[in-house]
């Protein structure tokens, strides 16, 4: 398969078809529904699981008993029906179990609109479910970069056995950009699953279960501490960014997904008047890239959080500088894309002196 | 071009800027966006520009309403089939289910000859990449719509990444699809990034994207 154009929904649905996808249980909701869509299509014709399930919380349940089965699952859904699964994503956590959840986002809160949003970004970051514990998320900016997470995040879903959600706003959603399915990409090599509760680990003489309730406070304090070193495995591992001309940058914006893109163009009007803008985009969302802030150039006096949303991503990098340098804002809600005008007229605010004081 | 254009094909066949495309170029005064499939980049979000260019928009959400996914067609959708003075292109929602909303019309058709339905195909959507694929969707469009596809559209492309051979490519194919089906090639659309000199089949357009953002 050589370049094809496809719209993100589609392309993330074959891309998980790609990534050994067994089944798909989700509930329909824009501005997602291309993804579910295009898999009731053809997860049938390859012998695999899909299913339309009653409602939200339905489907993170039905994808709890497959991946407890051992199968590689994913839902999709769109803001307000990620909060639906919230419940059963924390269960899933709690139960070390592996799977994939897309999430086109919209604008919120509550129902909110049809446009695109990055505002789930304390959702997907600061839990969402109870108790302590963390999504390995990702936010790409095109679909290429879309395509190999989506088939990528499978294998890691497996190897931490924790959830994987792939944050995407509306429109890498429903864009159109020619894509390459078949890329090389680095999987991590799964263990078997032998804690699958699949009717195999019976005949070894030991019944598996999964199980997220512990009524022994220091079993459960232990199985907590379990999880943390997990986490704390991601946080050394898995923080993934691209830094853009910051090596002589005066201010550096901070931008993820479609924001990113946004920032690009403003990045190269900026430097086309003399104005040395650059970026840090962040690609994994939890773990945050604080990495990417360390030993900064000495240039760089300030950093500009940009978001399609009022300050969320921003509490990262402030806790990421530690007060080394101010964290400006830009944002736009509710469904309202920033042109990259906005970003440039921002910038030279902040260039001209008008700091605020953070 | 005929009086009415219908424009048909699979989702982000590329209809809707082919449709903002012709309306602004031929003497079109009516455009029918009754996309009740896609809730992102729809031709209705180009009002300003087409009424500029004397356009009048005929939209399938409560006008201005951008917002909404309510599959709602207003009744002046209709206009164009019984006033004869309007010269107009309906954007069609991708795959047959896009069709489905033609059939309401039916009654309404009287000059059947003054009607084109045209499919846009591009070869590098994967829904629609061998000649067996495209017939398919065609006889589907067909039963859904109950109406006879007039000619095809060669639209292929990969966006910016477009090259000459690539509409060669497609031409091939969508030549042999014509064939089979006793259907002109009624347009090649050419990427504006494409300098060419080559004259392929059907009217050859210089095809600008005005729905896309500029930094997509």
């Amino acid at each position: 398969m050589g370049k094809v154009l496809m719209k993100g929904n589609e392309a993330m649905a074959l891309a998980a078809i790609k990534g050994g996808c067994d089944a798909f249980y989700g509930y329909p909701i824009t501005p997602q529904n291309e993804l579910p869509e295009y898999l009731s299509k053809h997860m049938p014709l390859q012998g695999k699981v899909f299913v339309q399930a009653e409602s939200e919380v339905a489907a993170i349940n039905m994808v709890y008993g497959a991946a407890g089965a051992g199968a590689r699952v994913l839902t999709s859904s769109s803001s307000p029906g990620i909060a639906l699964k919230q419940e059963g994503i924390s269960y899933m956590a709690g139960s070390e179990l592996p799977g994939v959840i897309i999430n086109v986002m919209r604008g919120g809160p509550g129902l909110g609109g049809i446009q695109p949003s990055q505002a789930d970004y304390n959702q997907i970051t600061r839990g969402g479910g109870n108790g302590d514990y963390h999504v390995l998320s990702f936010a790409p900016e095109s679909l290429q970069e879309t395509v190999n997470i989506v088939k990528e995040s499978f294998s890691l879903a497996d190897y931490y056995r924790n959830p994987v959600m792939i944050a995407v706003d509306g429109l890498i959603g429903q864009m159109m950009e020619p894509v390459e399915l078949d890329q090389e990409i680095n999987e991590k090599v799964s263990p078997e699953k032998t804690w699958a509760a699949n009717g195999e680990s019976a005949k070894r003489g030991k019944i598996n279960k999964i199980v997220s309730l512990s009524l022994d406070p220091y079993e459960l304090e232990k199985h907590n501490l379990k999880l943390q070193k997990k986490y704390h495995e991601m946080i050394a591992n898995e923080q993934r960014y691209e830094s853009i001309l910051t090596a002589d940058a005066e201010i550096i914006i901070v931008a993820y997904g479609t924001m990113a893109r946004i920032a690009r163009t403003a990045i190269k009007s900026l430097r086309e008047e003399g104005i040395k803008a650059g970026m840090i985009r962040p690609i994994s969302i939890w773990p945050f890239p604080s990495r990417a802030f360390k030993n900064l150039p000495t240039t760089v006096k300030t950093l500009l959080a940009v978001e399609m949303s009022l300050g969320q991503m921003r509490q990262d990098v402030v806790l990421s500088i530690n007060g080394q340098l101010p964290v400006e804002f830009y944002g736009r809600a509710g469904g309202v894309v920033p042109e990259a005008s906005e970003i440039i007229d921002k910038v030279k605010s902040i260039i001209g002196g008008h700091k605020n004081e953070n | 071009m005929k009086r009415i254009t219908i424009l048909a094909g699979h989702y982000g066949s590329g209809k809707s800027e082919i449709a903002v495309n012709l309306a602004i170029e031929e003497s079109i005064n009516t455009l029918v966006d009754i996309d009740i499939v896609n809730p992102y980049f729809r031709s209705r979000a180009l009002r300003k520009l087409l009424n500029d260019h004397g356009v009048q928009v005929i939209e399938s959400t409560i006008e201005n309403s951008t917002g909404s996914d309510l599959p709602f067609i207003s009744a002046k959708g209709s206009h164009p089939f019984i006033n004869k003075d309007l010269r107009a292109i309906y954007d069609l929602g991708g795959t047959e289910l896009g069709a489905k909303v033609l059939m309401q019309y039916r009654d309404f058709i009287q000059d059947r000859e003054a009607i084109d339905l045209l499919v846009v195909i591009n070869v590098f959507r994967p829904e629609t990449a061998t000649v067996e694929q495209i017939i398919e969707s065609i006889k589907k469009l067909e039963d859904t719509g109950q109406i006879k596809v007039t000619g095809l559209i060669n639209n292929t492309n990969l966006m910016d990444e477009t090259t000459e051979v690539m509409i060669l490519q497609g031409e091939a194919i969508i030549a042999q699809v014509a064939e089979q089906l006793s259907l002109p090639i009624r347009y090649t659309f050419i990427e504006e990034t494409v300098k060419t000199k080559t004259h392929f089949m059907g009217e050859n357009k210089s095809l600008i994207r005005h729905v896309a953002k500029h930094w997509l």
